[in-house]
């Protein structure tokens, strides 16, 4: 049967209008066109504490299956991706640092940004381990908060190390010479930044601005001359934590959502270590405390679809569930683990807000300086 | 949309045919570790045959594998592995190594021969850096320690003391490098440096060796599961065990971290990384390391018990010495090459016989260039300081000339001017010279500031006979190590082997870079 030649010119126009309907359908919902399309590669660089999340097969194979998306994700200082030429020479598609103050120091870096959206929120807790705990709480500087979870003040703990007390001054037997808390560098990585900010916002009693930045300076210089060395990443610090033990990291810094995801990547470690391990690790939660926002940066627009993804109910749900990642409103997930329960306070109340880029700039020049 | 549905239909059929052959070959994987890792290798090879990969191991000192990671440098390498994170830190600014992690937690310590430790009251009581301090200046205490520029082990022991020379061992800071009494306390400490070498698998060979050869030494610091290890054979070959000091006041841990250098061979070969770190790290990894007397990770496995006679007890709690900042690391490292480690007494015996014309002896100057150029041996820190003496002699059938030299720049210069008008010629007997270099040494070798060594490098086969060295050395009893560094084809390792083996020393392989083997013996000196 012939197709006349106005039926062939509607059929064109139609399958042509399909075609365009569907790109454009494709494209406004990536979870569909993962499915069909070839999967999309994409290079960029991450803050440590998320690189557990995108190694997890379940989290590959949903961004691979519905979103279509692989990931070369390196693990880098959330502070440096954002800054170090090294690294963005390297031409990232996507970043994704730990704080929302980040956003702006990669748009003073230069960086194009074509979208930024938080992802994830998780506070910023002290890790330490249970005997310490004890005894700081028996020195007043911590109270425990029902189960082995406890919240610390950390105002005073700051100023008995700026006035350089010894461990066992602030109730710690065993360990020998002066009090620290270790964070990562605060010029390489977030948890390091945000907890300079903290400190710096603490000392001067409110949220930091430029002009009281020299009174309060020179104490926080000496909070973080004190720590020596400072690893480059959060990840590598809970490493270190986990790995060196009471003695070698007794108070550091890092994320709410590092030991729940320690707990659950091998529960029956964390068992033994509950049934039979002489310290066992605990967080204290800092009042008041900083939430770290996980903001994703696509440089690259074919970067934007992973913002969709890692924001699908099905992954938000698996970074709770499996990492410990509070939503980006800083609620928890519908998951409840009776490994952590006793370990986590749900709802955190007393939160300060970072200071601006321009200060925490200013403060970041201060500590390379001092 | 088709070839995706082939993707889909093309599952199963794969799944079908993987199962009806055998696995793949997995990738040829390399590996860049430190030596105190060898006895962990046999584990990593178990992994690699499972995966029918190719695994080779190539074991280097933590300042090397560091050099390696600096931007531009190609490491050669898909992993590495040194003793302790720091080096990657310090050194990897590009982050070309990821997915890093602590495979076991290694504290540097003090082993000290039984029957000493117990002459010093140390068996049962509980020993500070001070106490340590106190032996050595006494003259009751020497002690074998790996070189801080150039190894881990030495760098962690080295701060340790740096740390307790200070007297707040929590942390060293930049200003506490420029203090006089610091530096008077550190110089004193490393004045018990009775040998050294680049590398904890060795000098632990050297003790052992001693052991057996009658040659006692007092100490050795090392890894806490390195003295576990060669207690193990002291006790097979029925010698006094080393009982472990752990200082009071601080250790250094090394963290033994295994990361990945992508090098853009793809995800096969990343893969291969991440399922060969996830092995190591398993329970049963884990177990079978801790029973190599490593400490691992907090419940990964339970930790050897604690052993009464030599005091090794990996579940002990340690107070650790918080590593300072990079910039402090550095400045500590160049003091102690420059100015706070026990001088070195260096005789470089080199070979200008005829058979290294042309291309021989233009490499031999090469390395002596590098040798005598302070810009070049600071890079590595290898550098010499005002302190130490250097004698070269070159020889042929008959040592040429002896000159004597300090170790500052310009004398440097003046020596290497006068090296650099070398000409090869006439045969080849490095027993004379290695004799002579024995009696140019005397007047320093008497009294004992230095540390002595005796270099000869050559790419042939020695005439005359080793007694003639044996009775020099023998004469003199103060056990001045032999290090042979061979060159060309028909060098006859065998004969420096011998030197080696009679005086402690070592042989190292000048054949790819003359250079590099100048700069490795500088490491035991």
């Amino acid at each position: 049967m012939a197709i006349s030649r106005r039926a062939f010119g509607i059929g064109l126009l139609a399958a042509s209008a399909m075609g365009t309907g569907g790109y454009v359908y494709l494209r406004q919902h990536p979870e569909i066109a993962g499915r069909f399309g070839e999967p999309k590669k994409l290079f960029g660089f991450i803050g440590g504490e998320k690189e557990g999340f995108l190694s997890n097969a379940r989290v590959r194979s949903v961004l691979d299956r519905r979103f279509g998306l692989i990931l070369d994700a390196r693990r880098a200082g959330s502070v440096e991706l954002v800054r170090e030429r090294t690294l963005l020479d390297q031409k990232p598609q996507f970043l994704w640092p730990s704080s929302s103050v980040l956003v702006e120091l990669a748009r003073s870096s230069g960086v194009k940004i074509s979208r930024d959206q938080v992802i994830f929120n998780s506070p910023i807790v002290l890790y330490s381990w249970d005997r310490i705990a004890d005894g700081l709480v028996k020195a007043g500087f911590a109270e425990p908060a029902g189960g082995p979870r406890y919240t610390v003040d950390l105002l005073k703990v700051l100023k008995a190390i700026i006035a350089g007390e010894t461990w066992e001054a602030m109730g710690v037997a065993g360990l020998f010479g002066r009090a620290r808390i270790v964070s990562t560098d605060p010029n390489k990585s977030n948890s390091g930044f945000m907890f300079a900010g903290l400190v710096a916002s603490l000392l001067s009693g409110d949220v930091i601005a430029l002009d009281s930045l020299g009174k309060i300076d020179g104490d926080v210089a000496t909070v973080f001359r004190r720590m020596g060395y400072k690893p480059p990443s959060s990840g590598k610090l809970f490493d270190d934590y986990v790995a060196g033990g009471a003695g070698a990291q007794p108070l550091i810094v890092g994320y709410e959502n590092q030991l729940i995801e320690w707990v659950l990547q091998d529960a029956e470690r964390w068992k033994r270590v509950e049934a039979s391990a002489p310290s066992k690790p605990v967080i204290l939660y800092p009042r008041p405390t900083a939430f770290s926002a996980h903001p994703l940066i696509s440089v690259d627009r074919a970067a934007d679809d992973l913002i969709e993804a890692l924001l699908s109910e099905s992954l938000l749900e698996l970074a709770w569930e499996e990492h410990g990642f509070r939503g980006p409103l800083g609620t928890i997930g519908k998951a409840r683990n009776a490994l952590l329960q006793t370990r986590l306070i749900e709802r955190i109340d007393a939160v300060l807000p970072m200071p601006d880029a321009p200060v925490m700039l200013s403060l970041l020049d201060r500590l390379t300086t001092a | 949309m088709i070839p995706a549905l082939l993707r889909w239909l093309a599952v199963p059929g794969f799944a079908l045919a993987l199962g009806a052959c055998s696995a793949p070959p997995g990738p040829q994987f390399t590996i860049l570790s430190g030596s105190e890792n060898d006895v962990l290798e046999p584990m990593v090879q178990d992994f690699c045959k499972s995966r029918r990969a190719t695994c080779t191991v190539r074991y280097q000192g933590s300042l090397d594998i560091a050099l390696s990671l600096k931007p531009g440098n190609d490491p050669e390498a898909d992993a590495v592995w040194p003793a302790a994170s720091i080096w990657i830190d310090m050194f990897d600014t590009a982050r070309r190594v990821k997915s890093v992690k602590s495979i076991a937690q290694m504290p540097v310590i003090l082993g000290v021969r039984r029957s000493k430790a117990q002459a010093l009251g140390w068996v049962g009581a509980k020993v500070k850096t001070k106490d340590i301090l106190a032996a050595v200046e006494g003259g009751r205490l020497r002690f074998l320690m790996t070189s801080a520029t150039q190894s881990n082990s030495g760098a962690a022991a080295y701060l340790a003391m740096l740390a307790a020379g200070i007297g707040k061992p929590d942390l060293i800071e930049s200003g506490d490098l420029d203090r006089d009494e610091v530096l008077a306390t550190v110089r004193g400490l490393l004045r018990g440096v009775e040998r050294s070498s680049g590398s904890s698998g060795w000098l632990a060979d050297l003790y052992r060796d001693g052991a057996r050869g009658g040659t006692q030494y007092d100490a050795m610091w090392n890894y806490e599961a390195v003295i576990k290890e060669t207690n193990d054979k002291l006790i097979a070959d029925r010698k006094e065990p080393l009982f472990a000091i752990y200082p009071e006041d601080g250790v250094s841990v090394g963290d033994s971290p295994l990361g990945f250098v992508d090098r853009g061979r793809g995800k096969p070969v990343e893969e291969f990384f991440n399922d060969l770190q996830a092995f190591l790290l398993k329970s049963e990894t884990q177990a079978k390391i801790a029973a190599t007397g490593r400490r691992v990770e907090l419940g990964r496995a339970t930790p050897l018990p604690a052993d009464k006679a030599t005091n090794l007890d990996p579940g002990r709690p340690l107070t650790v010495v918080r590593p300072p900042e990079p910039a402090v690391i550095q400045k500590a490292l160049g003091l102690y090459q420059e100015a706070l480690r026990r001088p070195s007494l260096t005789a470089l015996c080199i070979d200008v016989s005829g058979s290294m014309q042309g291309n021989g002896e233009r490499q031999l100057l090469d390395a002596m260039q590098f040798l005598l150029t302070p810009a070049r041996t600071r890079e590595m820190l290898v550098q010499w300081s005002k302190d130490d003496r250097i004698i070269v002699l070159p020889f042929s059938e008959r040592v040429q000339w002896i000159e004597s030299s300090a170790g500052d720049d310009a004398a440097q210069a003046a020596l290497l001017a006068k090296t650099m008008q070398l000409r090869a010629n006439g045969g080849t007997d490095f027993y004379t010279c290695g004799a002579r270099a024995i009696s140019a040494m005397k007047q320093w070798l008497d009294d004992e500031r230095h540390l002595p060594a005796i270099v000869i490098m050559t790419d042939g086969k020695s005439q005359g006979m080793m007694s003639t060295f044996e009775q020099a050395w023998q004469s003199d009893g103060r056990r001045v190590p032999v290090f042979g560094v061979t060159f060309g084809d028909s060098a006859d390792r065998s004969q420096l082997d011998n030197l080696a083996k009679l005086t402690g020393g070592r042989v190292f392989d000048g054949t790819k870079s003359l250079t590099q083997a100048f700069r490795a013996v500088r490491g035991y000196n």
